[in-house]
């Protein structure tokens, strides 16, 4: 869970995200529907949102654990994920990054409307 | 999204998706294919699109590539690069569909009843296709009482999962639904400990192993990678925690147990491996060059029957490990006077 700070591929920030977005309510499916909101247009597969959520887990940037089975899901359980303060840190360290691009996009092409909050 | 899952799919459809998802994420990933459920097409479509991902994910996370390296190493030394190269990917499928829970004693007996009872017909089968001249200079008598320790395989197997399956009943899970935070910490101190004073033990083990094959100069590779692993043995220790929640201590409890696993499981093919590569250097090989092939053959069975008992071992333990795992994951905080 102290895990050295590693640099975030973009489908793993947008997970963490997603994550991040829905708080206690935070598993597969909620998670690959906040994902393929995040990264519209494009499509992100469900298999893919689990296996980057395996690999996270195993880099300690997040935890997991089973919810009590419910009768909406044939009497399984949810997976429920949760960030830890490795993967907070290197969210934000992400973030930091994507400021530094969308300032210099915006400087040298112009026009983007949105700045984001420093 | 809850109530999209008015009816599940076909049961038929189920259990063949069921059967393709790995165990330790059946739970999880079938669920959410429920959840989402709209018609059987969607259903086997979105299925199709999902475990591909889910296997490759269950291989690279049970991925032990020291054993995998070794028991590699172990295929290619007894049947050659072919072999090697075709048992590979299957041992690491095999590991992706690691069970979560400890074998049954009915599939652990029946394991052990259709390996004693491969080896008889094949014993029956040299005896009725090679004269006794043949038989590795071996007359009918001793042919005859080799038959009957075949026979008496099946009842020795059982017995010997059955004593592993009762030695795994002993020992106590950390099962209970909910454990205050305190609680919790101590059972991960404890296992901490274990697994240091284990270790400690290991790597001394190992280490004079190492010498004494130095020392009758038995295999120098082996003797290093003993060595090595000793090395690695007094290095690899489980931080203590400090300042963690219930939430992120249980993952790190969790993520230690699968480590110390997949350590167990490489450790106990190394342990094995001597005797593999005995077996192999003494009785197939040299029987092969002196055209005996029965005497190779009997020793390629021996070579099987150990490689049996290396995995039972690492199966019940395996298990076990899996089922703690498991425990915790449905572990909930238990609230104290003092914090709730």
């Amino acid at each position: 869970m102290d895990a050295p700070l590693d640099s975030l591929g973009q489908f793993e920030q947008i997970v963490l995200t997603a994550i991040l977005a829905l708080d206690d309510n935070a598993y597969g499916v909620t998670i690959h529907a906040k994902v393929e909101d995040l990264s519209r247009p494009k499509k992100a597969s469900r298999g893919a949102v689990y296996a980057t959520l395996d690999r996270m887990e195993d880099k300690g940037l997040i935890t997991s654990w089973l919810s009590e089975p419910t009768k909406e899901r044939g009497g399984r359980s949810r997976r429920h994920y949760r960030i830890e303060k490795s993967g907070e840190k290197a969210l934000r360290e992400s973030a930091r990054t994507a400021q530094r691009l969308f300032e210099t996009i915006a400087q040298n092409l112009g026009g983007l409307a949105w700045k984001p909050p420093r | 999204m809850e109530a999209a899952a008015l009816t599940g799919p076909p049961a038929w459809l189920e259990r063949i998706v069921l059967l393709t998802i790995p165990p330790a994420a059946r739970e999880a990933v079938a669920g959410d294919l429920w959840e989402t459920y709209r018609s059987p097409r969607q259903y086997a479509g979105e299925a199709l699109r999902t475990v591909p991902f889910v296997i490759s994910s269950q291989m690279r996370r049970n991925l032990n590539l020291p054993a995998l390296m070794l028991q590699g190493a172990l295929i290619f030394l007894c049947l050659g690069g072919p072999a090697a190269i075709a048992l590979l990917p299957a041992l690491m499928l095999r590991d992706a569909y690691q069970a979560t829970a400890r074998p049954s004693p009915r599939r652990a007996f029946r394991d052990s009843i259709l390996l004693a009872t491969g080896v008889t017909i094949l014993l029956l089968q040299i005896s009725v296709r090679f004269p006794p001249g043949v038989r590795s200079g071996l007359d009918s008598f001793a042919w005859l009482s080799l038959f009957l320790q075949a026979l008496l395989l099946s009842p020795f197997l059982c017995l010997f999962r059955a004593g592993l399956i009762m030695q795994g009943d002993r020992k106590a899970l950390v099962a209970a639904s909910d454990l205050p935070l305190e609680e919790l910490a101590r059972h991960y101190r404890d296992f901490t400990h274990d697994v240091h004073r284990r270790n400690l033990l290991q790597a001394v083990m190992l280490a004079l192993a190492a010498v004494c094959a130095f020392i009758f100069a038995w295999n120098v590779m082996l003797a290093g990678l003993f060595m090595l692993v000793a090395f690695f043995l007094l290095l690899d220790t489980a931080p203590l925690p400090v300042g963690c929640d219930f939430v992120s201590l249980r993952g790190r409890y969790q993520q230690a147990l699968a480590h110390q696993q997949q350590l167990r499981c490489f450790l106990c093919w190394l342990w094995f491996a001597p005797a593999l590569m005995f077996l192999h250097a003494r009785l197939i090989e040299s029987s092969l060059t002196a055209g005996r092939p029965v005497a190779a053959m009997l020793g390629s069975i021996a070579a099987v029957i150990l490689c049996f008992l290396v995995m039972a071992l690492n199966r019940e333990h395996g298990g076990r490990v899996q089922e703690q795992i498991g425990a915790l994951d449905r572990m909930r905080e238990r609230m104290t006077p003092a914090a709730g």
